[in-house]
């Protein structure tokens, strides 16, 4: 706090990292504050940002939604369906007409249109997609929620690591968030009846000044507990109690109803549109990565309709969050993803539905370390991958790159080194700014 | 297979075969031999070990490795002032003699046979180790009972979930088995002969994969077929076929394996399409890979790999640390801290015939595992001295009944008849494992996150269980004495198993007497700090 404080607002100072991450760390009213006296637009502190402080945001299609009515569209083809496609704001680049939002902000997104992952099952499917990788007979690889937290978190953060909002019910035990072998510490908090957490609000039966006193009174006899006995898992609990109080006071961010109607109208008042804006609230808060599931994709009928439906919803609230991250200098920092467990079928069955397909289906990636447009390529029906074929390492290793973590990097499970992603597995190049 | 490749895989030691002379003779009390070897090491170390931990420590001890919970502030008491020169040893055959000693081993051998990095418990198979364990089935017979599920065998019910809950997956089957019986992690041979180990071939996992090939599920069933072969491409030369091969490199030739014709193998399709509409379990087969494993693994020469894994593995329960660790890679470029003592316990737990308790008892009784986990002076000493006990995070179980025992009244345990304690302490186990579901199951490496701080400090049934007032509760108790320096008291011996320093008699009384016009809300709260302290949270 007191660095903060003694932050007299001049473009010129140099912020070390310590000095920028107490002053960060001095809660998310203070970050909020920051952002309002245009910290951000401070070079020192973009610099620090850029190095230290990327965030990611992934929109969880859940069920898999139809990338022939999203980023890579097939109008005429006999496996198109009725929707026609339209130019984007980058050359040559077409998109689903309907997200007509997206394809004028498609100068900050890339589409990548050559997924092959090769399962078309929801939960194996999912659990691949998450992690980037199938886990192996005794190694539950953590996903990409966990791995940004133990990358981009910090220690003694006052607010989570990583959040994912998953309301609906259909699918969300076939993807759940899981930190694998990197333990619960770097676990989710899981939303999935309301957009507060769990145990985040003091019970009435306790004053605040109860309630910190008390946890003061905790923290003096476990130190003195601790006193001649080092042990990582003693200092993991006490680092947890330490973040309670923080945590409590980020209640706020969980709360839409902070946000100006005029904000609150461009995302839109549906849950998928309050769960986004609340997720803009907390990476702007310094929460290293959010999921938000939205359900329910599996459009093996009425697929159309479906899309429809669901399509524009999508367009509107990804195309509010990007305009909302860029007014606030947020985007160059902050990753959107667009991603499922697994495409949909060309072929369109009798019920007028698209069913499960991991051949050949597409994803998105918007801001830090990418380069807009559009990469790899399907065949004239959308049934193969023609070009740049991409699987769910390869995917992975180009989003570890894009935010400036080495994919090639080791865990360590025991005496075995376990790189973040499958061994032999490079970014895609071509696609990385 | 050519046998000049197979010739250059064996022999697959365990890297510190001693010879059985060089050991103390196996008459010796098991838990002078652990002493002799841990204190010899660190002499060796020139390291004078921590003093050995204080009665109140021990018990805490002793009670929740033994039977999976804090003691009772009446059992405290007892032990402590107890000035029987045998106390401890009554002590540690009391435990070993309860039912809750069952349960707790059951649920320590349910969380190991699950992996660590699984979740979710298997009812099942926790029944059947209660049972087995219940009966003193040896550790070879629960492995035989596992591996050769008999379905029709009430006595055996419950064993058939191992299997079943990994059958579809022939790779996990595989390592699974390895990791928990034989302390190998064979996976990373799997795509090519394990970069750091020249013990372990791509043979040797394909080899051990060639006992499993034939089990499939069929309905919910686990059946075994008479055919069924792996073949696998060699990162070198062309693809060939595994050969039924133990870790050792000990072979099976397996009779009459003659892969079937298209003819028999329809026959034997419809036979157990047959057997799944009927939902009848399949009957096992003339020749059983799977039976062969286990015969193999049992046999005298291989079973070095069985008995040293279950042994590192109670050590490790016990101490915190493995003699060899991590505890799934137990071969020849990875050497025991202790390599005699670890020759030594494999050879006594299989002259028991794999009976765990004389060796469980053993090391509960040595000085090794009953030192103090503080460590006053600078430098701390590396985990394979055991010079210093250790914390060990309690397990979700542990966890939820201790927190019941802790915050109940005192009193509700006292003028109990024995039998009358075991069942009142049985129903609070049984009343806390849905609460135990709140907590993670340590690993090795095992961070607490900050969901269970929230818990503790937000979560209305923390307070509703363990924080309310009520006939039985601790907090009722303090209040109705009316005296703050004895509600102190009792409160920390309750939570922590022994009296208060002085000091923190003074901080708490303090504490207390600041909120006298709250004197219920600031025992609860002083029953909360406790409770979600560090001190209440290991074991150590």
């Amino acid at each position: 706090m007191a660095n903060f404080k003694n932050f007299c607002g001049s473009r010129d100072h140099t912020i070390s990292r310590r000095g920028f991450f107490s002053a960060a760390a001095a809660g998310a009213a203070a970050f909020a504050d920051m952002t309002r006296l245009d910290l951000l637009g401070s070079s020192a502190l973009a610099g620090e940002m850029k190095k230290q402080q990327k965030r990611v945001i992934l929109l969880w299609l859940a069920g898999g939604a139809s990338q022939l009515e999203t980023w890579d569209p097939k109008p005429g083809a006999a496996t198109g369906g009725p929707f026609r496609s339209i130019q984007t704001a980058v050359p040559g680049v077409h998109i689903t007409e309907l997200m007509p939002k997206m394809a004028a902000r498609m100068n900050h997104t890339l589409a990548i249109r050559s997924l092959n992952t090769r399962n078309g099952d929801h939960g194996s499917g999912a659990k691949l997609m998450m992690r980037g990788r199938k886990d192996e007979a005794n190694v539950k690889f953590p996903d990409l929620g966990a791995v940004i937290a133990k990358e981009m978190g910090r220690a003694d953060s006052k607010v989570p690591d990583y959040v994912t909002f998953y309301t609906q019910t259909e699918g969300r035990t076939m993807a759940p968030g899981d930190a694998g072998f990197l333990g619960s510490r770097y676990g989710p908090m899981e939303l999935t009846t309301n957009n507060q957490p769990d145990n985040i609000k003091r019970l009435d039966g306790i004053t605040e000044l109860d309630h910190q006193q008390r946890a003061d009174l905790r923290d003096l006899l476990s130190k003195q507990f601790a006193q001649g006995r080092a042990s990582p898992t003693l200092g993991s609990q006490n680092e947890a109690y330490q973040r309670v109080r923080g945590l409590m006071a980020s209640d706020k961010l969980f709360d839409v109803s902070q946000e100006p109607d005029r904000i609150r109208d461009k995302y839109g008042r549906g849950q998928f549109g309050e769960q986004v804006l609340i997720a803009r609230r907390l990476v702007e808060a310094g929460v290293p990565f959010v999921r938000v599931a939205r359900a329910w994709w599996d459009s093996h009928g009425q697929n159309f309709e479906t899309h429809q439906e669901m399509v524009p919803e999508l367009d509107q609230v990804m195309s509010a969050l990007i305009d909302d991250l860029k007014d606030r200098g947020l985007l160059e920092h902050t990753m959107i993803i667009t991603l499922a467990e697994f495409g949909r079928t060309p072929a369109i069955n009798p019920s007028l539905g698209r069913d499960h397909f991991g051949n050949a289906w597409s994803c998105s990636l918007t801001g830090p370390g990418i380069k807009p447009g559009a990469y790899g390529k399907t065949d004239a029906t959308g049934n193969k991958v023609i070009e740049g074929e991409t699987d769910a390492a390869k995917l992975f290793a180009t989003i570890y790159s894009a935010l400036g973590i080495n994919p090639h990097k080791n865990y360590y499970l025991g005496s075995r080194p376990i790189p973040l992603v499958e061994p032999g597995t490079e970014a895609i190049k071509e696609v990385l700014a | 297979m050519r046998w000049s490749r197979l010739a250059l895989v064996l022999p697959l030691t365990l890297g510190s075969a001693l010879p059985a002379a060089e050991l103390l003779p196996p008459e010796r009390p098991v838990p002078e031999v652990i002493d002799h070897y841990i204190d010899a090491k660190l002499r060796s170390a020139n390291n004078t070990p921590a003093a050995q931990a204080d009665d109140y420590t021990l018990i805490r001890r002793l009670t929740l490795d033994l039977v999976g919970r804090i003691p009772t502030p009446a059992e405290t008491r007892a032990f402590v002032e107890s000035k029987d020169p045998k106390r401890r040893e009554q002590l540690v055959d009391r435990l070993m003699a309860s039912p809750a000693f069952v349960r707790h081993q059951a649920a320590q051998f349910e969380a190991m046979l699950a992996g660590p990095n699984t979740r979710g418990n298997s009812g099942g198979l926790r029944e059947y180790l209660v049972r087995a364990l219940g009966e003193n089935r040896t550790w070879d017979q629960i492995f035989r009972e596992l591996l050769l599920p008999d379905e029709n065998d009430a006595k055996k019910k419950g064993a058939v979930e191992f299997l079943r809950s990994r059958v579809t997956d022939t790779d996990r089957v595989t390592n699974d088995v390895s990791v928990a019986f034989f302390g190998v992690n064979v996976s990373c041979a799997q795509c090519h002969d394990h970069p750091l180990v020249t013990d372990w071939k791509q043979d040797h996992f394909y080899g051990m994969k060639s006992f499993f090939a034939r089990t499939f599920d069929n309905g919910g069933f686990v059946a075994e077929r008479e055919y069924g072969l792996v073949r696998f491409k060699p990162t070198k030369g062309p693809e060939r076929q595994a050969k039924m091969m133990f870790l050792t490199g000990a072979t099976v030739e397996a009779q009459g394996m003659k892969e079937p014709t298209k003819e028999e193998e329809k026959k034997d399709r419809e036979k157990f399409e047959q057997l799944k509409k009927e939902k009848k379990p399949p009957p096992p087969p003339s020749f059983s890979a799977r039976a062969k494993l286990v015969e193999v693994a049992l046999q005298s020469k291989e079973s070095e790999f069985f008995s040293r894994s279950i042994v590192n593995r109670l050590w490790h329960r016990f101490l915190g640390y493995g003699l060899v660790m991590p505890l799934d890679q137990m071969h020849s470029e990875n050497k025991p801290s202790h390599p005699e003592l670890l020759a030594w316990l494999a050879r006594d737990v299989a002259a028991h015939k794999y009976d765990l308790r004389p060796t469980i008892r053993g090391i509960v009784l040595s000085q090794a595992y009953s030192r103090s986990s503080k460590w006053i002076a600078e430098t701390v000493p590396g985990p394979t001295l055991f010079a210093v006990g250790r914390l060990k995070a309690l397990t979700p179980m542990q966890m939820a009944t201790s927190l019941k025992i802790a915050t109940s009244d005192p009193k509700t345990f006292e003028d109990l008849k024995p039998e009358e304690l075991e069942k009142k302490l049985e129903g609070l186990e049984s009343s806390a494992r849905g609460f135990a579901s709140n907590f993670a199951q340590p690993t090795d490496d095992f961070q607490i996150g900050v969901g269970e701080a929230l818990l503790f400090s937000n979560n209305d049934k923390v307070a509703r269980e363990f924080l309310a007032e009520g006939n039985d509760k601790l907090l009722s108790r303090a209040k109705a004495l009316g005296d703050t320096a004895k509600a102190v008291e009792l409160i920390v011996r309750s939570v922590l198993s022994r009296p208060p320093t002085a000091e923190e008699q003074a901080t708490l009384v303090e504490y207390i007497d600041r909120r006298g016009d709250r004197p219920v809300e600031a025992y609860r709260q002083v029953i909360w700090a406790l409770v979600s302290g560090s001190e209440f949270r290991f074991n150590y």
